[in-house]
């Protein structure tokens, strides 16, 4: 019987053990991170957010799987020198839609959080497929083979409902267009570019990104992307412009 | 090791096997799509192949109870092979592509050999698949000697260390395929996290049970950390990854959460990953081996007490420091910096136990590389921890963030506190496992530290170097006030650190292999001696066996 | 239930100092408790202890 008593008086130390550990390691986390599930309530809104258009969400994929946020940050800090070399610094508004961020850790490249507009297609498109043609002396891989890979697109719907499911406000429309929608885009002479615009705002950018419209490609996912990076609300700029009036 | 197992074992065995292959079927199934099919095949593999094994020696004879009478380290033995394969490949991959950032080139024009997908291979086969695996093979082994108690059964352990080997392997081919979460040191997709959880509710059970049924009253302090490991990982980990599939058979899900959540929620799993993958676990390897080496208990017992509940309290609050001058709100920034402050002092208290335990001890260490690998790792142990308190105040971030410094940094604590411990820990257990006198040769194990001490040194002094230059010249401007040099300046300026840090990993990696090479002759080269037959070693085994007698 | 950010903010930053002292002198009570002192002696001795094998 005592044997049973100091068997049951052991096994309950190793659980409060296990318990204390996760109660102890528990809180730090608690404290900090759930009032950031609150803070909508506090920070800045931009009701001129737009949301990623299929196409761009298919190059921020593209993003994704090359792992180009192991080298490039996209999330200029609130530092005179970032702000100068890379634009207005990050609004947390600004990423509310990026499933997950892309705030990056690293900057063996520069920050691309601005980059959108900055360069031509062209540049991207060449400097994509071997950057030493463009600028002789980086150290970025090349990604030659972005030109001659045909974009999956029959999918593009699922996707589009999947964010949906996590609390990015796609529409019905948007995911029952959403392969037209990116065909559509890099092809603005077609006439279903009318339906890219209506769905997803004027400020959306139509271009043939590889320049060939014809032809649907990874590299025009990419460059889609890229151009819209930091152009998806103006926020930024008009935080800065108040601060400067404020002065 | 079949031959171990009971007859309902290997029923059970095979039966989980075939639930494996199972499931494996099915995601080729409805991942024909998708390179999650690729998955599914090499899933359906791991399956039969482990059934066909079993199969083998099914019908040899069952074992006798004597076995009962013994520890059960086979998985221990298998998981320490497991580690260090793991090791030369990760150490080669890191090497690689540390090379890529001299000669851009390198990558051969194919996608899978990117610095972008090998980058998370050679993070995940050393931190996962090197570290995880020292993890499971030394946890196991301390457990049952510290409560002196039997692993519950023969099949729960192995499934632990090759469900692990299959979430490795599921992780690092899908980055080359393009398979990735984006979120550092968390990167494999849903259905390789949903495994991962099996898996480690498996081991925290088979950790558990041992502990329920010990002899010894008190729970020895190397059982709170790698009980810390387990449960926190576990949080880590559901938490981080919980994310929505675009469709069961798709690969890609997107995170649950986004923005400044999602980036507090990844620093959060980022910097405790650090903390209770890479600190605590390898804390308990130290207290055992430490002590069991150099023949002395650890300084001070209360200590290494106050030390466990600093770092499990203190580190879970420092994640935000990895996000200063970001758009994260600025009291949670400087709730991350003071925690980052207060960690100095378990942190040394730790790294200070593992010094004045070898106080008085230092022959030993001059003749032992062995010990000489855990003496280092404690010294790297507080200079990393030092260093990391310091780079967590908020103006020191904002030269160090982004550049090669973080690099650095965290190579100190992983070459210089992770490796070298568990090389250390390695070096005392597999001469104590498979009942040799000591390691095939001694005199590589001292070639292995100098190679790992100089490459850990010419790496983490390239890496300061080129962290602070660049993080300087970032921030410099000329007398108009503009900045003085483009991004591509600073890059140029980073070419000769970048060769050094290469050489540096080179000499490192071959330091590994030595070390693969000396624990393989070790483990075939069968021992003179035939009569270490006791499960618990003789402490202070130094350099040669005429030294045994010394205590 | 709407909670507002104001309260959690405020309770995360008051509440966590209190947790962090509490926390900090119950351990190093439960350490440095004299009769304790036996306790890890003997434990960190018992690594040590030479046994064949499992106890049962």
């Amino acid at each position: 019987m005592s044997f049973f008593g100091l068997h049951y008086r052991l096994e309950s130390k190793a659980i409060g053990l296990t318990l204390g550990i996760i109660v102890v390691a528990s809180i730090g986390g608690l404290v900090e991170i759930a009032p950031l599930f609150t803070i909508h309530q506090t920070v800045e809104d931009a009701p001129d957010m737009r949301l990623y258009t299929p196409l761009e969400l298919a190059g921020r994929n593209i993003y994704i799987r090359e792992g180009c946020y192991a080298c490039h940050s996209q999330m200029i800090r609130t530092l005179r020198d970032e702000v100068d070399r890379y634009g207005p610094y990050s609004l947390a508004v600004e990423s509310k839609y990026d499933h997950p961020m892309l705030w990056g850790s690293k900057r063996t490249g520069p920050d691309l959080a601005r980059v959108g507009e900055k360069y031509s297609d062209q540049w991207h498109v060449a400097h994509l497929n071997n950057p030493r043609d463009v600028v002789p002396v980086s150290v970025m891989p090349a990604y030659g083979w972005l030109l001659m890979t045909e974009l999956r697109i029959d999918d593009l719907g699922l996707h589009l409902k999947a964010q949906r499911a996590v609390g990015v406000p796609y529409t019905e429309e948007m995911i029952a267009n959403a392969a037209l929608d990116a065909y559509a885009q890099s092809n603005p002479d077609s006439s279903l570019a009318d339906g890219v615009t209506k769905r997803y705002g004027k400020a959306t950018t139509m271009r043939a990104f590889d320049g060939r419209p014809s032809y649907l490609t990874e590299m025009d996912a990419l460059v889609a992307y890229l151009q819209v990076l930091g152009r998806l609300t103006d926020a930024a700029h008009k935080s800065v412009a108040q601060a400067g009036a404020g002065q | 090791m079949i031959a171990q197992l009971t007859l309902i074992e290997r029923q059970y065995a095979i039966m989980i096997s075939a639930a494996v292959a199972v499931c494996g079927a099915l995601m080729i199934l409805v991942g024909r799509d998708d390179a999650m099919g690729i998955h599914g095949a090499l899933v359906f593999l791991a399956g039969i192949l482990t059934i066909f094994r079993i199969g083998e020696s099914y019908f040899a004879p069952a074992p006798s109870d004597e076995r009962l009478a013994h520890y059960y380290d086979d998985p221990s033995k298998v998981a320490i092979v497991l580690a260090m394969i793991w090791a030369v490949v990760g150490l080669a991959v890191g090497d690689w592509v540390a090379w890529q950032l001299v000669e851009p080139d390198l990558t051969f024009g194919v996608a899978w050999s990117s610095f972008g997908r090998l980058r998370p291979v050679h993070t995940t086969s050393v931190i996962f698949g090197f570290g995880g695996n020292a993890l499971i093979a030394t946890s196991l082994y301390v457990l049952q000697r510290t409560s002196r108690a039997r692993l519950p059964d023969q099949v729960s352990p192995w499934f632990v260390v090759y469900g692990y080997n299959l979430f490795c392997l599921l992780a690092v081919t899908g980055y080359m395929m393009g398979i990735t979460q984006s979120k550092e040191y968390a990167e494999p997709e849903w259905y390789t996290d949903l495994w991962l959880v099996v898996v480690w509710v498996v081991y925290f059970l088979v950790y558990l049970r041992p502990l329920a049924r010990r002899k010894e009253p008190h729970i020895y302090v190397s059982n709170w950390y790698y009980m810390a490991f387990i449960l926190v990982v576990a949080i880590l980990h559901i938490v981080n990854n919980l994310a929505v599939p675009v469709s069961l058979g798709h690969a890609k899900s997107y995170s649950a959460f986004s923005g400044v959540q999602d980036a507090m929620t990844q620093w959060w799993y980022g910097h405790n990953a650090v903390a209770f993958f890479l600190t605590a676990g390898f804390l308990g390897m130290m207290y055992y081996f430490l002590p069991m080496r150099a023949g002395r208990p650890i300084f001070s017992y209360r200590m290494s007490i106050i030390s466990f509940w600093g770092i499990t309290f203190f580190y879970m609050w420092a994640g935000s420091h990895h996000l200063h001058y970001t758009a994260l709100p600025q009291w949670v920034q400087t709730l991350g910096m003071t925690f980052s402050l207060m960690l100095l002092i378990p942190s040394w208290a730790s790294a200070g136990n593992v010094l004045l335990t070898l106080n008085g001890a230092w022959d030993k260490v001059r003749d032992d590389a062995t010990l000489r690998f855990m003496m280092v790792a404690g010294v790297f142990y507080g200079l990393t921890t030092l260093e990391g308190s310091f780079m967590a105040i908020r103006s020191v971030n904002s030269l160090s963030h982004y550049t090669d410094w973080t690099i650095g940094h965290v190579h100190a604590g992983a070459l210089g506190w992770v490796a070298m411990i568990t090389f250390g820990s390695i070096y005392a257990t597999v001469p104590w496992l498979w009942k040799r006198e000591q390691m095939y040769s001694p005199k590589l194990v001292e070639a292995h530290f100098w190679l790992a001490l100089a490459g850990t040194v010419i790496y983490v002094f390239a890496m300061w170097n080129s962290g602070i230059v660049q993080g300087l010249m970032w921030r410099t401007y000329n007398e108009s006030g503009t900045l003085a040099f483009s991004f591509i300046d600073t890059l140029v300026a980073m070419h000769p650190y970048y060769i050094a840090r290469a050489v540096g990993g080179l000499l490192f990696l071959i330091g590994g292999c030595v070390g693969a090479y000396n624990i393989w002759m070790t483990i075939k080269v069968p021992s003179a001696v035939t009569d270490l037959a006791a499960d618990v070693p003789q402490p202070a085994v130094v350099g040669s066996g005429a030294l045994r007698a010394a205590e | 239930m709407i909670v507002e950010h104001a309260l959690l903010v405020g309770i995360s930053k008051s509440f966590g100092l209190f947790y962090l002292i509490a926390l900090s002198v119950a351990v190093v009570i439960y350490a440095m408790w004299p009769s304790n002192k036996k306790r890890f002696d003997d434990a960190a001795q018992s690594i040590f202890r030479d046994e064949a094998g499992p106890w049962r």
